[in-house]
This record gives structure tokens, C-alpha cells and sequence, in this order.
């Protein structure tokens, strides 16, 4: 062996010591460190000869260094232990930064995944007030009734109640996805939407990607994708505005892509295809949507309306108007109801009260009070969004799901959360000790179930830091039905010697005469 | 700690070898052919159950000798309590390490 092998192999026994003392808490680690190199310096002295290098000495003397790792960890495995102890993982600091960890989690994936990112951009309904969808009293909404030749004349008269009309039909088309696809395995069958090109003025919808420059250089037909077919065929790909599509001959280009959830139009559009009046209209059957003057939407009262339609030979059509942008309220409207239904629900799943009993003398202070109904305030003020991000990552995560079910999956995930998270924040601020904060612990069975109209029956819990004692009835009777605190006065006070640390293995019970059970 | 504590083999073989006069760790090592990693691990589990103390040599004993302090190790009266019991329990631990065998501190 080389002396300069021997210059390196010398300070690594040190090294790995200094390694291992990072693990060690740092109130004893000095001494750790001591006790191992005066404990190093006699294995060497034992181990290594003292006029010749020895690999074997030095193997033993790196073998002994290793077990320090052990001994530190086993150190700092007490020191969690007597962190535990003195209630650290019980702390409310402890409690809101989980919750804040939570938070931030579901907030990185909210971002990260595309889904999530698009509903945020293109969920806000952009609705002209006063548009509704006209079509045959008679039929359904979901059935075209309004013909092309009706579209014309009431778009060329003057209406009184109605400023703006725009008309569309849906046919079920092949689209090629290359200009040049005419093969049939490169083509798709779509439901399009023929639309004149004035639809998305009047419902004054955010179409995303869509560049306006863009549109008034060319001339070519210009194709709106619907957000279910951009995510189910482009993988929400948002450089999708400026690709080419193939339908029957002739080509056409995406320009954006529209919000479906939150339209209400009938037809299941997959793509809008705008086109000039005269392509759209030379026959056939179509869906109207109008905007109603000041006048028309004064008339409109509900939902529905009932328009009559007087035609040249003094004939009447009855029509219906239904009013557009009421159908889906979208993410943070689905999120608000489902909040205030867990809020209507909560009262039926759990008790409302924090525990406070009306008739006990001592109450905390002022400060005290504001500090623990502030903490309240701090959980369900970061639950709330924690429900709000986390059902958008559930509903929206998956790109290949259509709107309809993303809304249900929101809809249940938002109201499973806000139920059991402010079900959740109730029970642990009831398990709180009211002066400190930290949870209480160490549950003691108090009397038998059998004298229960006899005696008090239930479970008792203290805080650590020997504030108060929390009684919770094991059957609720008509004097004593809801959980309550015992403030423990100074004469306590020989019960806890360190405010930190109760009497390790000592059950207290404010009722003496009654056995404790552990 | 109870008398009628359970004690681990090693922890046993350590009470021993501490109430041997082996009084520190690099000795218990040694008289045991335990390795590190064991020995004192367990004398902080021992330490911790108060069966043993452990108590810095004076440093200017160190000093005159020229080598750093060592860290001593002594049994509590809790300690020897449960050895006697572990030595019921295991009758070769005598044997294994007899008291003959203490080196001086």
C-alpha cells in the first residue's frame, strides 16, 4: 500500500463519523461525536500497528465507523419518539402545514395536467345576456325544426324582440386529419356543425387559440373544434389553431377551440364548421339561437317562452325560446353548490357544538378564543380550495372523459371533500384542548356502561400540557349530551410537573371515586 | 424498569459484560465480538430504561495518560436487579462471561 493510499484512508474513519452525527439530534450530537472519537482513537490504537500500514486493521477500524450510522439513527429514532411524547405531532402549526402540503400538492397538479389546465382557461361562460334557442313548440329541442327559409325571413325583418340571429345544422361528416387523407382508415366521422358565421359574435364565446390576424388573412373555411373532440382526438394539444382538416373535397382550417360544457346547444357538436349564409342555407332543417332586446328579454320571465310567429297567409307557428347559458354553471359554480350542500348536510353527519358547556365558570381568554376560532377558520379556509383542486384533478385529470361525466365526477368528488373535511375539522377542533391547541391524548374509560343513569359514563382525554381535561359521554342523557372541558386549575399543577410532558404511564380521572380503566 | 423485564440476548450478554467490569463500549465490543452497530445501540436502549448510567472519565486522567476521555458505563441497582433476573432465565451468561474476567479501569 502507498502512503498516499494511507494519506486517504486515514482522515475516512472521521469522515464517516462526522456523516453519521447529522442523523444524531443536535442537542447530542457534541457528545455523540466525543464519545465515538475518543472511542475511534482506542480501536485504532488497538486495531492498527503503530510502525507499519495494515489493510486488515484498517478494515476493522471502517467496519467499527459503520455502526455509528446505526447508533445515530437508533438516537434520532428516541428523539421522535420524545418528540411524540411531548405532543409535537398533536401541534395545530403541525395540522395547517399538512394541510397547507395538501393544498400545494393538488395546486402542482392542477397545473401540471393539461385537462385541468385547459377547464381552468375555457370554463368561464361567456354568454351574451338574453340568447335562446328557438325551435317547434311541438318537437324537442334536440330535433332540428327551424328551416333555412324561416332562418331568412325573420333574420331580414325587423323584429321587435329579437336583434341578432344565427343559424346551424349538424350533419355527420368524414374528416380527414392530413389535407391530403382520402383513405378511409385516415379519416374520422364527426358531427359537425354547420354554422353561419356570425353564431359565435352573437353568443360572445372565448374561442381559445383563435388568432384574429390569422383570420382575416385567409379565406378558407374555418373549423372551431369543440373542447370533448380537441382533448378526445389532439390530446388537448394547444397548438392545435392553424392545422388543416379534409371534409368530402374541400379543406378547412381549426381555428380555436370552444368551451361544450357550458354552451347548452343541441346536437352534439363536435366541430363547427362557419360558413357563409349561402353554404349554409340552401335547404334542410337547423337549430336558431337569437338575442333578445331590451323589450324581449323584459318579456322573458322564466326559462321558456312562448313565441308566436305570424306567416304571410295570416298563419300561426308556435314556437318555443328556452334560455341559454342556465345549463352548466361550470367548475366553480358546481363547486359552490356542492359546498353549501355539504354545508346543509354537515349538521345531519356530525355536532356542530365545539364542545363549550354553558354552565362551567372558567373560560379562556379573549385571545385565546380568537386564536382557536381563528385556527377554525384557517382549516376550512384551506380545505375549501383543497376541494375545489382536487375534485377539478379528479373530474378533469383524465382528458379521453367527456364533459357530462367530468361534471358528475366534480360533483361528487366536491361534495364528498367539503362534507368529510368539514366533518373532519369539527371533530378534530373538538379534540383540541382549548388554551394550547394540541389534540388531547391518552384515553381513559370512565365507569361502566351499566350505571349510566347512575353515573357518569364515558371517555376522558387531557392535554399534555395539563390545560383541561375533555370528558365525551359514552351515551348522551338530558343533563350531560354533548362533550365537555374541565379546566384544570393550579392545584393540578403537582399532576404535571413539566408543562411539556405529563406523568408518562399515570391516569388521572376527575372522578376519583370512579375505576379507571386503561 | 421491571425485574421481570424482557431482556434481548444481546442486551443480557451487555448487562453482563458491564457488571464483568467490561465498562465501555469498544471493550464490550471486544470481550463480546458483537459489532458496533450493536453494542451501542443497545447501550442507549439500556441507558434510556435506566438500567445502566453512563458518567465522562476526568479529563485530566485522560490527560495524563494522553489519550482522549472515555465514556464509562456502570449498572443502575434497577440494572442489576434485572441481570439477576436474566441470569435465572439464562444460566450460561455467567459462564459466558465470568466476573474473573473484568479488566481494570
Amino acid at each position: 500500500m502507498s502512503p498516499l493510499w494511507e494519506r486517504l484512508l486515514r482522515p475516512l474513519p472521521r469522515a464517516l463519523l462526522s456523516g453519521a452525527s447529522i442523523f444524531v439530534p443536535r442537542h447530542e450530537r457534541a457528545e455523540w461525536l466525543r464519545e465515538w472519537h475518543a472511542e475511534l482513537w482506542h480501536v485504532r490504537k488497538a486495531c492498527m500497528p503503530e510502525d507499519y500500514f495494515s489493510w486488515a486493521g484498517e478494515q476493522e477500524v471502517l467496519a467499527f465507523c459503520l455502526g455509528a450510522f446505526q447508533d445515530a439513527l437508533c438516537l434520532r429514532q428516541y428523539g421522535s419518539q420524545r418528540a411524540n411524547n411531548l405532543g409535537a405531532s398533536e401541534s395545530p402549526e403541525l395540522c395547517i402545514l399538512c394541510l397547507a402540503v395538501l393544498l400545494s400538492t393538488f395546486l402542482a397538479a392542477a397545473l401540471l395536467l393539461p385537462g385541468v389546465r385547459a377547464v381552468q382557461a375555457l370554463s368561464t361562460p361567456e354568454f351574451a345576456p338574453g340568447l335562446v334557442l328557438i325551435y317547434d313548440a311541438g318537437a324537442n329541442n334536440d330535433e332540428p325544426t327551424i328551416s333555412s327559409g324561416q332562418y331568412r325571413a325573420w333574420k331580414r325583418l325587423r323584429q321587435r324582440y329579437f336583434d341578432g340571429f344565427a343559424f346551424y345544422k349538424v350533419t355527420q361528416e368524414a374528416v380527414g386529419r392530413e389535407p391530403d387523407s382520402n383513405t378511409s382508415h385516415a379519416q374520422a366521422r364527426w358531427q359537425i356543425g354547420r354554422a353561419t358565421p356570425n353564431l359565435f359574435r352573437l353568443m360572445r364565446t372565448q374561442v381559445r387559440f383563435q388568432s384574429p390576424a390569422e383570420r382575416t388573412e385567409s379565406n378558407m373555411p374555418e373549423i372551431i373544434l369543440s373542447e370533448a373532440l380537441w382533448k378526445r382526438e389532439f390530446g388537448a394539444d394547444p397548438h392545435v389553431a392553424g392545422r388543416m382538416l379534409r371534409l368530402g373535397i374541400h379543406q378547412a382550417k381549426i381555428v380555436g377551440v370552444a368551451p361544450d360544457g357550458s354552451w347548452g346547444l343541441p346536437g352534439n357538436v363536435g366541430a363547427w364548421l362557419l360558413q357563409s349564409d349561402s353554404d349554409v342555407l340552401p335547404n334542410g332543417l337547423g337549430y336558431v339561437v337569437a338575442h333578445l332586446t331590451p323589450d324581449g328579454e323584459a318579456e322573458m320571465w322564466t326559462q321558456c317562452m312562448r313565441i308566436t310567429v305570424y306567416g304571410p297567409n295570416e298563419s300561426e307557428d308556435d314556437l318555443l325560446g328556452v334560455s341559454l347559458g342556465a345549463g352548466n354553471p361550470g367548475p366553480w359554480g358546481v363547486f359552490l353548490f356542492t359546498a353549501f350542500l355539504a354545508l346543509l348536510t354537515l349538521p345531519a353527519t356530525t355536532s356542530v357544538s365545539l364542545g363549550e358547556y354553558a354552565v362551567c365558570s372558567h373560560k379562556p381568554s379573549w385571545s385565546r378564543r380568537l386564536y382557536r376560532w381563528g385556527f377554525l377558520g384557517a382549516k376550512i379556509a384551506l380545505l375549501m380550495p383543497i376541494a375545489y383542486l382536487a375534485s377539478l384533478d379528479l373530474a378533469y385529470g383524465c382528458t379521453r372523459l367527456d364533459v357530462t361525466t367530468a361534471v358528475y365526477i366534480q360533483l361528487v368528488a366536491s361534495f364528498s371533500i367539503c362534507l368529510f373535511g368539514l366533518n373532519w375539522a369539527l371533530r378534530d377542533q373538538r379534540q383540541r384542548c382549548p388554551v394550547c391547541l394540541r389534540r388531547v391524548v391518552h384515553p381513559a374509560q370512565v365507569g361502566y356502561a351499566s350505571r349510566t343513569f347512575l353515573a357518569w359514563n364515558g371517555t376522558e382525554l387531557m392535554c399534555m400540557g395539563g390545560h383541561t381535561l375533555l370528558h365525551v359521554p359514552g351515551l348522551p342523557t338530558s343533563w350531560f349530551s354533548t362533550q365537555r372541558w374541565l379546566y384544570l386549575d393550579s392545584s393540578w399543577s403537582f399532576l404535571f410537573p413539566d408543562s411539556g410532558s405529563p406523568i408518562e404511564g399515570k391516569l388521572i380521572s376527575a372522578f376519583p371515586h370512579i375505576d379507571l380503566a386503561s | 424498569m421491571a425485574e421481570t423485564a424482557k431482556l434481548s440476548h444481546t442486551a443480557a450478554i451487555i448487562l453482563q459484560a458491564l457488571d464483568a467490569g467490561f465498562v465501555y463500549g469498544f471493550s464490550i465490543m471486544e470481550m463480546t465480538g458483537l459489532p458496533s452497530g450493536t453494542v451501542y445501540p443497545a447501550m442507549r436502549r439500556l441507558e434510556r430504561d435506566e438500567l445502566i448510567r453512563s458518567q465522562w472519565e476526568r479529563q485530566a486522567i485522560a490527560d495524563a495518560e494522553q489519550r482522549p476521555a472515555r465514556k464509562y458505563y456502570k449498572l443502575t441497582p434497577a440494572g442489576k436487579a434485572t441481570l439477576e433476573a436474566s441470569r435465572k432465565r439464562y444460566p450460561l451468561l455467567e459462564r459466558l462471561i465470568p466476573s474473573e474476567e473484568a479488566k481494570p479501569v
